[in-house]
């Protein structure tokens, strides 16, 4: 077999990333330049200063990359990059990277959906077994996708409002942590007790979630306390927020497993990193005979080598653009 | 001498290959949107056009500032990756003197961009190019204070907007050329996140 480099570039939101991958599952080197430590001085991501930050360190996360892999532009067989979803003018960044390397160097340009590539953060180092599900948690999705083969994505549930990362940052902000808060959030459920009886998300026939509802409850809850003079107890909040949560998320997972008679389960996108997620599927994967794949910490947050993972993936069944591609802020995994 | 130049600062998207004197390939269109993924193609129909490659050129211009946020953003990208890969010099030009380039009878040229809320960009320029007042964010009623000589504006109505493209590179063929790292968009404005959170230090 041919060896096949790919290199991934990833600049949907705030991180500057590029990596070089072999055959789709060997990576060779990755640059992950975040930007969080600016972004914390706005309590959350600031589309215009991401957007000159991309700029401004693109070039050098491509250099270091190919410093790191002992490679040159001319051994790289194709060039993936995220062209969507994500915030327009940090994406046009890394799509306008791609395709001048695209023309300079005469290196095919393939596409790759931003949530294809969290999916593929589970191909890093192993491959895919289908039939799976894969649960897709983040700060902007909240997915169930049923794939039969490889680059096959079918939606059988999401949210119908916020994002389960979105719900975890609020969550956070009304507990007065610093951003990015989902983590924390997470940190200190394990130091509190489940007392405050928030509502479970959703719980119905479909596959959607709905994280608004819960998030309200949290906000009554505090505003409540507030009236009557009290503080909220803050682990005590996190630890019943995250409970709920979680139960939701591995409840609609199970059903999606057993209805669509599939045993490997993989999870994807940044929220994959809670600890308490992790926990509670692989509880419920032993218990039911499921083969459960989590990326590691480091690939569950953006970075480009699970850009190029599916960029291998989707060249194969044929994705493929040319110099004139355009990014999308919002646009359907197909 | 071999030169590309990209200008993507305003409405217009402006793509030219100059040999010595000669402009061999000269784009000019108005374009409102998706800058992105027309530059690209652009470029390569320049190049199809000419009777060397890209890899032929020995340097490249691209206007960085001031102007459209967004569109600068794509000139630099393209042309610093371009500058990196082909390892060219690469050399940054004010959008301003682009615009003041245009021919005139009067002393001094003022080239403007518009920049909202009664606010432009703008920059004077002397026949030769030389920056007589830097480019600057001013609002326009301001700048009309500020006007006492003999000018001309240019860049108000996209219209009467000719660049005269051999001039701004022989003004600028000797400039020193940047490492395209280094190179960034001359924005000449924070973001309106860095202005508020300013603003609410210094109170």
């Amino acid at each position: 077999m041919n060896n096949k480099y790919i290199l991934g570039i990833e600049s949907s939101c705030d991180e500057t990333s590029i990596s070089i991958v072999k055959n789709g599952y060997e990576e060779i080197a990755t640059v992950v330049l975040s930007q969080m430590d600016t972004h914390a001085n706005y309590g959350g991501v600031v589309p215009e200063i991401a957007s000159r930050m991309h700029v401004e360190s693109i070039t050098l996360v491509l250099e270091e990359c190919l410093k790191k892999a002992h490679m040159t532009m001319d051994e790289i067989e194709y060039i993936a990059v995220t062209y969507g979803p994500g915030l327009i003018g940090c994406l046009l960044i890394g799509v306008n990277v791609a395709t001048t390397l695209s023309y300079i160097y005469n290196k095919p340009l393939i596409p790759v959906h931003h949530i294809a590539g969290h999916i593929y953060a589970n191909n890093i180092g192993r491959q895919l077994k289908f039939p799976l599900i894969a649960l897709v948690v983040s700060g902007g999705h909240t997915e169930l996708i049923y794939m039969k083969e490889d680059y096959s994505f079918e939606k059988i549930g999401g949210t119908l409002d916020d994002a389960v990362g979105e719900a975890y940052d609020k969550v956070a902000r009304v507990l007065n942590l610093p951003y990015p808060g989902g983590p924390l959030v997470d940190k200190l459920s394990y130091k509190g007790q489940d007392t405050y009886n928030l509502p479970l998300p959703l719980d119905d026939n479909t596959y959607n979630f709905s994280f608004s509802g819960i998030k309200s409850a949290v906000i009554n809850v505090a505003h409540n306390e507030k009236q009557k003079g009290r503080e909220i107890r803050k682990e005590d909040m996190a630890c019943s927020f995250q409970n709920r949560v979680v139960e939701i998320l591995t409840k609609k997972t199970l059903k999606a497993l057993k209805e669509y008679n599939v045993q490997n389960l993989i999870v994807a996108g940044g929220v994959a990193a809670n600890s308490g997620l992790r926990s509670s599927l692989k509880t419920m994967c032993e218990k039911n005979g499921i083969e459960l794949t989590i990326p590691e910490i480091k690939y569950c947050t953006d970075n480009a080598c699970m850009i190029a993972a599916a960029g291998y993936y989707a060249q194969k069944t044929g994705k493929k653009a040319d110099i004139d591609l355009k990014a999308q802020a919002n646009v359907n995994l197909t | 001498m071999r030169c590309l130049l990209i200008d993507t600062s305003s409405f217009f998207i402006n793509v030219a290959i100059i040999q010595d004197d000669n402009v061999l390939f000269n784009y000019n269109e108005k374009i409102q949107k998706d800058m992105s993924s027309k530059i690209m193609p652009i470029i390569k129909k320049g190049f199809d056009s000419v009777s060397f490659e890209i890899s032929d050129i020995d340097k490249i211009f691209v206007v960085n500032g001031p102007g459209s946020f967004t569109g600068l953003r794509v000139g630099v990208t393209v042309a610093k990756t371009i500058a990196w890969s082909l390892k060219i010099d690469l050399i940054p030009i004010s959008s301003l003197e682009v615009i003041a380039s245009t021919p005139s009878d009067k002393k001094y040229r003022v080239g403007i961009i518009d920049a909202r809320r009664g606010n432009v960009f703008a920059g004077i320029y002397d026949n030769d190019l030389n920056i007589i007042k830097n480019d600057q964010f001013i609002s326009y009623d301001k700048l009309k204070e500020e006007l006492t000589d003999d000018y001309e504006i240019f860049g108000l109505d996209d219209k009467n907007i000719k660049p005269n493209l051999i001039k701004i590179i022989q003004k600028h063929i000797t400039d020193q050329s940047i490492n395209p790292h280094l190179l960034k968009p001359n924005y000449l404005k924070l973001t309106e996140a860095e202005e508020k959170l300013n603003d609410n230090r210094s109170n």
